[in-house]
């Protein structure tokens, strides 16, 4: 299928998320749409996937324009998408997911279940996927489930698939499997669109690279483009990509975490016997896949889930199961992985959030009385040497975009006697300009002496900041690395297996 | 990977809340051993009859009383409860535990009754109509079974109806004034049908196209449809008394099925709702379960956005589920004016609440729905009959019991229950 998008705009209200946007697809190319958070991607597959309608500008399909008016027309016209959160029933079997919406069916309205299976097999001899179309979708991991999804784009014909962030929750064996797909789907005449912000990656499968910027495509270029060429193009202007640090001079250990043994939700053991130690002054970086006990495990750490057995000693003194407040005041700095929900009140002022674990405190309150000046002349300093953008500091928080939110917290957290900081996926969601500048805060505590636990899934960030590289799999440390390590025995480890040469 | 996968499946529940409904069990069996069964003393006995009170379509068939000596048959019965604790502790049943809880439960109340009814004892009634308590219970078992398949075809969509009460008494108010004006029961059910189906289309706008909360929303609808009968029976129907004469349905007995011993009277000398309660509970099971419609809706209820990404429209959806909903809780509360009679304001007494606590009990499937609607439904006819027996309990208390059950079944004491993922979530395309 050729794809042409001529000049589509898009406004929500004073807001211009696509400016007359032009894009062509050729039959069988790969082409990566590459652009930071909000910067119009995700709009853009919503026209294209008839979520939402242009204010201007036409679609043309094999060089006709369409109209589409709803998904259910879009995938009629050969467009398939698999979503960034996917767009399947837990609790259907594959063949009810696939099959939702173009039923076969028999007398009665009855779902015709040998034609749906039928369906699935075809699809998996002539691409390569295999799946049992009886399996639920809950019980796959996360990369057969997205296979699912593309299956389900390529059993209703789609000509065009639209892939958003597909390797967002992938280990990286996943995603060099996913892109070997995608090369033989391009190579079987299918055309794909692939959205994403990793450059490493959209160099590597890509035929055509289009970069946009504010709405605006900004350009388009071959993937032989360097990442520092794609990265300026993103942002607007030359970022650093390397995260500039010394050699890390680690002394005492500050945080140490002996068997420690955490139960999620459900009553399972995510976090099964982890012992840890971050010294002052190193940077220690925790990789793995999500869903392998990370989020628990800093839970644990911070107070906020309850410890089944071992312990957690901080600075000396042993922290396990005390309460949020009492971790925090002896000296721990939390950066949440989910900022909207855990790290900030989105409704309340800026002022307000960056004393939102010092209320009490003086010179913040006294008496049980809050002193609102020492609150605003606290923030309305910390908004100047953390360069939050801000209209004012008596601003919602709501107002601020994502990466000036996590400024916020990196500047309470980092404006308070520290022991050890605990930043959990620092970056996710925020753009290339941010992630440099939190990058730097992040080193910046080390080298004042301060002790460091960074938990990622972006193996990139891992390597990059750690001066000792931890892999979790499962609820149990696989390994811990030099962050020289090559990233292959480093996924190996995130998938379980430990390479040779390591503990 | 696959390890991955295969640890997030084996979702189990803790071994300790197990053991613990295990020993719960054991535990009501000892009593009904020894407490109820070997406390009787001086050898009484129970008596079980079996002829139906309604003897006008004749009984052809005659069943000898059974005569029963109460210690050992409380003891008997004391000891299949010991056994089903048993088995959940020996096998460590998790999943089968809710079955067993069930079982236990039906199982005490026939040892409560054949405790309260023996003599000599303190009961005026010398014995125990088996067939005029399954009649009875029939009665309310059908009223809750309508008001859970309105519950289920809500809420598999993804909209929970918590008016079924509202729509009840809807259905009754209107019902009973058709019936009276023109002695037309199938007039009545249409009336009720459209009554139930504006209160549903009623929920349905403020929760679908108003986001609103739709807990608030439907005891908001309950509230005001309870203010609006009261306002009614006070201004209409005490005045014109011929608009609330209490009519009762009269029975469509099935022909040489009727003849059936206990089986007949209970399931083939009833009302015309009876039989279209059975119709209905077959044609949601298949229409939800087998059907390109119900996999529609199911998937609209457990994750919307899903639905709407391959094309199927959420809202209406929810509009056409929910308005069939309404429309089936006010032809139960026809149903319950054709067994009832007059109105009276508060006549429907929670049962629409006692239904949705049905559902949730019956893991939102409508196989389910009916066991869950018999054990509620037996028990609610028993608390209702057993001041009768002088047991020393009051009515309030016995009636209490589809309300504890459900306490324990949402709090996931008893086995583990799972509503439609998008169950109760307002959806907004944005």
């Amino acid at each position: 299928m050729r794809l042409e998008l001529r000049g589509i705009t898009k406004k929500f209200g004073s807001l211009t998320a696509n400016d007359h946007i032009d894009l062509i697809v050729e039959p069988g190319q790969i082409h990566c749409l590459l652009g930071e958070n909000g910067a119009g991607k995700s709009t853009l597959m919503n026209v294209l996937f008839g979520l939402l309608q242009a204010d201007e500008g036409e679609i043309l399909i094999d060089g006709e324009p369409v109209r589409l008016a709803n998904s259910g027309d879009a995938v009629r016209r050969g467009i398939g998408m698999v979503h960034q959160h996917f767009m399947l029933v837990p609790v259907f079997s594959v063949a009810e997911n696939v099959v939702l919406g173009f039923e076969p069916t028999r007398s009665l309205d009855r779902l015709d279940y040998a034609r749906a299976r039928e369906n699935i097999r075809s699809v998996s001899r002539e691409f390569g996927l295999e799946v049992d179309p009886d399996a639920t979708v809950e019980s796959l991991p996360i990369g057969l489930q997205q296979r699912v999804e593309i299956i389900k784009a390529l059993s209703h014909d789609a000509q065009l698939l639209i892939l958003d962030e597909p390797t967002a929750v992938l280990t990286p064996q996943e995603a060099d499997a996913l892109m070997a797909i995608m090369r033989s789907l391009a190579a079987s005449g299918k055309s794909i669109l692939f959205i994403s912000h990793k450059l490493k990656e959209v160099r590597q499968v890509s035929d055509v690279i289009t970069v946009i910027r504010s709405g605006r495509v900004i350009g388009s270029v071959p993937p032989t483009a360097s990442e520092n060429e794609l990265a300026a193009m993103m942002v607007g202007r030359e970022v650093s990509l390397v995260v500039q640090k010394s050699a890390a001079t680690p002394r005492e250990p500050v945080l140490e975490v002996r068997d420690l043994v955490v139960r999620d939700d459900r009553g399972l053991a995510v976090v099964d016997g982890v012992s840890l130690e971050v010294h002052a002054g190193e940077i220690v970086a925790l990789a793995g896949v999500q869903g392998n006990g990370q989020t628990e495990l800093v839970e644990a750490i911070t107070g906020l889930r309850h410890v089944e057995s071992g312990s957690v000693v901080l600075a000396g003194r042993d922290i396990t199961n005390h309460s949020p407040r009492e971790i925090l005041d002896a000296g721990l700095g939390h950066i949440p992985e989910d900022r909207q929900r855990d790290g900030v009140v989105l409704s309340m002022s800026v002022a307000d959030n960056m004393v939102l674990n010092t209320p009490r405190r003086a010179p913040f309150a006294r008496h049980g009385t809050r002193n609102l000046r020492a609150v605003r002349d606290h923030a309305e300093t910390l908004v100047e040497s953390f360069d939050v953008r801000t209209s004012s500091v008596e601003a919602p928080l709501s107002s601020l975009s994502g990466g000036n939110q996590q400024k916020v917290i990196v500047a309470r957290e980092l404006s308070r006697p520290l022991e050890v900081l605990v930043a959990s996926q620092p970056t996710r969601g925020l753009d290339v300009g941010s992630i440099e500048y939190v990058h730097r805060e992040i080193v910046r505590v080390r080298d004042d002496g301060h002790a460091v636990l960074i938990v990622s899934s972006e193996l990139d960030e891992v390597m990059a900041l750690g001066d000792r590289v931890a892999v979790m799999f499962q609820g149990r440390i696989t390994g811990i690395v030099d962050p020289s390590t090559s990233r292959e025995d480093v996924g190996l480890l995130m998938a379980g297996s430990a390479p040779a040469g390591t503990r | 990977m696959t390890t991955l996968a295969a640890s997030a499946a084996k979702v189990r529940q803790p071994l300790g809340r197990t053991k613990a409904i295990g020993w719960f069990i054991v535990v009501v069996g000892l009593f009904t051993m020894f407490g109820m069964g070997v406390g009787t003393g001086t050898a009484p006995h129970s008596t079980l009859t079996f002829t139906p009170i309604d003897v006008s379509h004749g009984a052809p068939w005659h069943l000898a009383n059974l005569t029963l000596p109460t210690e050992w048959t409380l003891v008997l019965l004391g000891a299949v409860i010991v056994a089903l604790g048993a088995e959940v502790l020996v096998r460590r049943l998790a999943k089968g535990a809710m079955v067993r809880v069930g079982l236990m439960a039906i199982v005490f109340l026939v040892a409560v009754l054949v405790w309260a009814s023996r003599q000599p004892g303190p009961s005026q009634v010398p014995f125990i109509n088996v067939t005029a308590i399954l009649v009875g219970s029939a009665a309310i078992t059908m009223i809750l079974i309508y008001g859970s398949l309105s519950g289920i075809l809500c809420e598999r969509a993804g909209v929970v109806n918590i008016a079924i009460e509202g729509q009840f008494l809807g259905g009754y108010l209107v019902g009973e004034m058709i019936d009276s004006a023109t002695n037309n029961w199938l007039l009545a059910t249409v009336g009720g049908l459209v009554i139930g189906a504006l209160l549903g289309w009623l929920l349905a706008f403020l929760a679908i196209r108003y986001l609103s909360d739709q807990i608030i929303v439907g005891v908001v609808i309950v509230t005001m449809f309870t203010g609006l009968a009261s306002y009614f029976n006070s201004w209409v129907l005490t005045p014109y008394p011929n608009l609330n004469n209490g009519n009762i349905a009269s029975n469509l007995a099935i022909p040489g099925l009727m003849k059936i011993p206990i089986i007949g009277p209970t399931f083939f000398d009833e009302t015309g709702f009876f039989y279209l309660m059975l119709v209905l509970v077959g044609l949601v099971s298949f229409a939800l379960f087998r059907t390109r419609w119900g996999l529609r809706v199911r998937a609209v209820g457990e994750h919307p956005q899903a639905a709407a990404a391959v094309g199927i429209s959420v809202e209406r959806t929810r509009y056409v589920n929910v308005i069939l909903g309404g429309a089936v809780a006010g032809v139960g509360g026809v149903a319950f004016a054709a067994i009832q009679g007059q109105f009276t304001p508060s006549i429907t007494s929670g049962f629409g609440y006692i239904a949705l606590a049905a559902m949730i009990f019956g893991r939102w499937r409508p196989s389910g729905a009916v066991a869950a609607c018999t054990l509620f439904g037996v028990s609610a006819y028993l608390a209702y009959n057993l001041q009768s027996y002088q047991v020393p309990i009051s009515t309030e208390i016995l009636l209490m019991f589809p309300y504890l059950i459900t306490i324990a079944v949402s709090a996931g004491l008893v086995g583990r229950v799972r509503p439609p993922a998008a169950d109760g979530i307002p959806y907004s395309r944005e």
